[in-house]
């Protein structure tokens, strides 16, 4: 059968449909990728600041400015001077050692 | 009427012209004004943006973070945008911690944008993102997490320019700053832009981070004690300073000023002040070194009160002993009591120049070098410019010269390392934000100041000043023995000596065998008893025993020796060969050993004393200072062979 011209005009018009399809799902799929990678993106950021604030907060409260306070009003210890304790030497380990 | 297909053939013409014009008119576009087209539609879809490169983090030297960057926001409101009004307002009040009835008056005088500077971190606005209405707009801004700690060392950011403005922020800036990226964004007519996966033209490249030598842990004990110190002694402020001796690694450095007024600052670097009894161990090295005293040479003290004479007309200087002593004193038992008419007496026999150039030798007069920007080199006047009879004989008693507590500790430091001036640093390590290593901190030697026969001598001197009869024996501990050395001297303000005002210090090598510490705490005018012996050696003990007791301070505790235990070898007489120093660097401990082949004398001549020092320090050649000003000649002449450790006599005029 030998195509006539509008044969060809449905032939050149669906190509040109399949190439813009083509594009358009490119672009989406880059769109919503680069939309995938911000939100990563950002959701590591606002770990990363929970994560800092924890820290934070945790050597704050595990400092001696608000440690040493709590444990001598509540359980009536005391900074030790050096004569109230004891330092252990650890035997050197090692070939021939024990 | 034209034939049909006259007219076909008119219109395909007419047909064909109007094609080979748009072709015509698209090369043109598509080819000649490429470019200029191409820019134009660019400028039209896509708008550049600078991405900011994180500025590097500084930890301390266990990994504490004491400066962070992270990612802070401003939150922009467009009513009209939202979608539901009721429901933006309570994710913006919850998420913000925004007062609600403030958002409600802005939202009630129908405001086209509201704004809310924060900022906020990204925890907080993360509720918002992707809401309609909702803009955050994100920067990179400097958060401190331990606060205060070590703040006026650190120092902080210009907030408008993003780069340090003082402290260690400041001196690092190159090191920290990162490089900013590029980002191509594109937009839609409305201005609004879109991700896009090749956005990024040039990646943003993060600051180096910098690990500090700074302990956490021990600058809480620092600041914390100093603190508890002023408030016990009504003190002006004071000073703190732990060093590693072996490394010149700074440890802890704690500032206070409380006077009204005042800004904190960091003052172990900045302010100068005049020792005392704490520099009398330098003219001790200085006499010593010379050979001017040995161990029985001793001076009448006067019975704690002498009228030295000044000139041969009779006029005297009055000099006062804290401590009144009977009969004589050796040099010993000088610095033990600390007797200012013992050390002046000592120190009449040794020449300006000698006793300036070991106080110079010791650092003195020069700035250390370390890392902090606007450090003082302290006051070290030159001989040609003392007073007869009064400076040398201020200078032995620790008046007429100023130093920073960092410049007394790596003094100090010195002493421990058996004579080795090591500069002092406070940057242990810098990595990439890969993590990989850049530099690491190597112990610089500066110079040989005194021998180790003469550092064993001093650092027994110490021993004694802190024992029975010493001045420093409330900085002691019961069980782990520490060497130190009191200091108490009058407050000089307005050109004159203050009656009442006293400046009290302490320097302490702890402990006593192998020190690890060298520790220096300084206190501005103590109300009370001002005795450096009462105010800041109790304050170095107290600190000391919470060093000990937290096992996050870096003490090697193996390497301590209880107080009973077996005391420091005997030193041996001053004349005896060297022996080995207490720590082991490749300079200048080799200059020592027999087999370093002699090198020649560099040519100095014509060059100031200064650069001329430096040039023979670094051949390894121990220098003598004859005159000031520029060199004329040395013994032994440039070019004549001469074994490192020699040394060499500068002549200048």
């Amino acid at each position: 059968m030998r195509l006539k011209g509008r044969h060809w005009m449905v032939i050149w018009l669906l190509i040109f449909l399949c190439v813009l399809v083509a594009i358009t799902t490119r672009q989406t799929a880059g769109f919503r990728t680069a939309r995938r990678v911000r939100e990563l993106r950002e959701e590591r950021l606002a770990l990363e600041a929970r994560r800092a604030d924890l820290e934070r907060r945790i050597r704050v409260a595990s400092s001696r400015q608000v440690l040493v306070p709590v444990a001598e009003r509540l359980l009536g210890l005391h900074e030790p001077s050096d004569s109230e304790f004891v330092l252990f030497v650890l035997p050197a380990s090692g070939p021939g050692k024990r | 009427m034209a034939k049909p297909a006259a007219r076909i053939a008119v219109l395909q013409f007419g047909f064909a012209v109007a094609v080979v014009a748009v072709l015509g008119r698209a090369a043109q576009v598509q080819i000649i004004q490429r470019e200029r087209w191409a820019g134009e539609a660019e400028r039209q879809r896509t708008v550049r943006a600078v991405l900011p490169a994180r500025r590097g983090a500084i930890y301390d030297r266990n990994g504490v973070p004491l400066a962070i960057t992270q990612e802070f926001y401003h939150v922009g409101v467009a009513p009209n945008e939202l979608e539901d009004i009721r429901t933006g307002f309570v994710l913006l009040v919850r998420s913000l911690g925004v007062s609600a009835p403030a958002l409600d008056r802005e939202f009630q005088a129908r405001k086209r944008w509201i704004y809310h500077h924060g900022p906020f971190n990204a925890t907080q606005v993360q509720p918002l993102r992707g809401v309609k209405g909702i803009h955050l707009d994100g920067d990179f801004r400097r958060f401190y997490p331990s606060r205060d700690l070590a703040r006026p060392i650190i120092g902080g950011i210009d907030p408008d320019r993003s780069s340090g403005a003082a402290g260690l922020e400041l001196s690092l800036d190159s090191i920290l700053t990162g490089r900013p990226g590029e980002a191509v964004f594109l937009k839609d007519r409305a201005g609004r832009r879109y991700d896009s996966p090749s956005r990024v033209v040039r990646e943003p490249v993060a600051g180096n981070d910098v690990v500090l030598t700074l302990d956490a842990e021990l600058q809480e004990i620092a600041e914390q004690g100093l603190d508890d110190a002023l408030g016990q002694l009504k003190a002006e402020g004071g000073d703190v300073v732990f060093l590693d001796p072996a490394t010149g690694e700074l440890l802890a450095l704690a500032s206070r000023q409380t006077a009204p007024g005042e800004r904190p600052r960091a003052s172990t670097f900045t302010d100068p002040f005049e020792p005392g009894s704490t520099a009398k161990l330098f003219t001790a090295a200085a006499l010593l070194t010379h050979r001017r005293v040995d161990s029985t040479d001793a001076v009448f003290a006067e019975n704690g009160h002498w009228e030295m004479p000044v000139n041969s007309a009779g006029r005297t200087r009055a000099i006062h002993d804290a401590h009144a002593s009977k009969g004589k004193l050796t040099l010993a038992q000088a610095v033990r009591v600390s007797s200012n008419i013992a050390m002046a007496k000592f120190a009449s026999r040794l020449k300006p120049e000698e006793q300036f150039e070991v106080l110079r030798d010791f650092g003195f007069g020069t700035p250390t070098a370390a890392e902090f920007p606007s450090e003082s080199r302290g006051r070290l006047a030159r001989p040609d410019r003392w007073q007869p009879m009064y400076t040398r004989t201020s200078m032995a008693m620790g008046y007429e010269i100023g130093v920073t507590p960092v410049q007394l500790a790596a003094a100090y430091a010195a002493i421990a390392n058996g004579g080795v001036l090591l500069a002092p640093t406070l940057v242990k390590e810098v990595r990439d934000p890969a993590g990989t290593l850049l530099y690491r901190h190597r112990p610089e030697p500066v110079r040989r100041v005194i021998s180790s026969e003469v550092a064993a001598r001093l650092r027994e001197f110490l021993r004694e000043a802190v024992g029975e009869g010493g001045t420093g024996g409330r900085g002691q501990l019961s069980n782990y023995a520490l060497l130190g050395k009191t200091g108490t001297a009058k407050r000089f303000a307005g050109g004159r000596y203050v009656e009442g005002e006293y400046t009290a210090s302490f320097a302490a090598l702890f402990p006593a065998d192998h020190p690890q510490l060298a520790v220096i705490v300084k206190i501005d005018n103590p109300k009370g008893s001002y005795y450096g012996g009462l105010t800041a050696a109790p304050v170095t003990r107290t600190m000391l025993q919470q060093a000990l007791a937290s096992r996050r301070v870096a003490i090697d505790r193996g390497r301590f020796a209880a107080r009973d235990s077996t005391p420091e070898e005997e030193p041996k007489s001053i004349s005896a060969p060297a022996g080995k120093p207490a720590v082991v660097i490749p300079w200048p401990t080799r200059l020592d050993q027999p087999s370093v082949s002699p090198l020649p004398v560099p040519s100095v001549a014509g060059r100031t004393v200064r650069e001329a020092a430096l040039a023979l320090h670094r051949r390894g050649f121990r220098v003598s200072l004859q005159g000031i000003g520029r060199v004329v000649r040395t013994q032994p002449e440039a070019g004549e062979s001469a074994r490192p450790g020699t040394s060499v006599v500068v002549y200048a005029e």
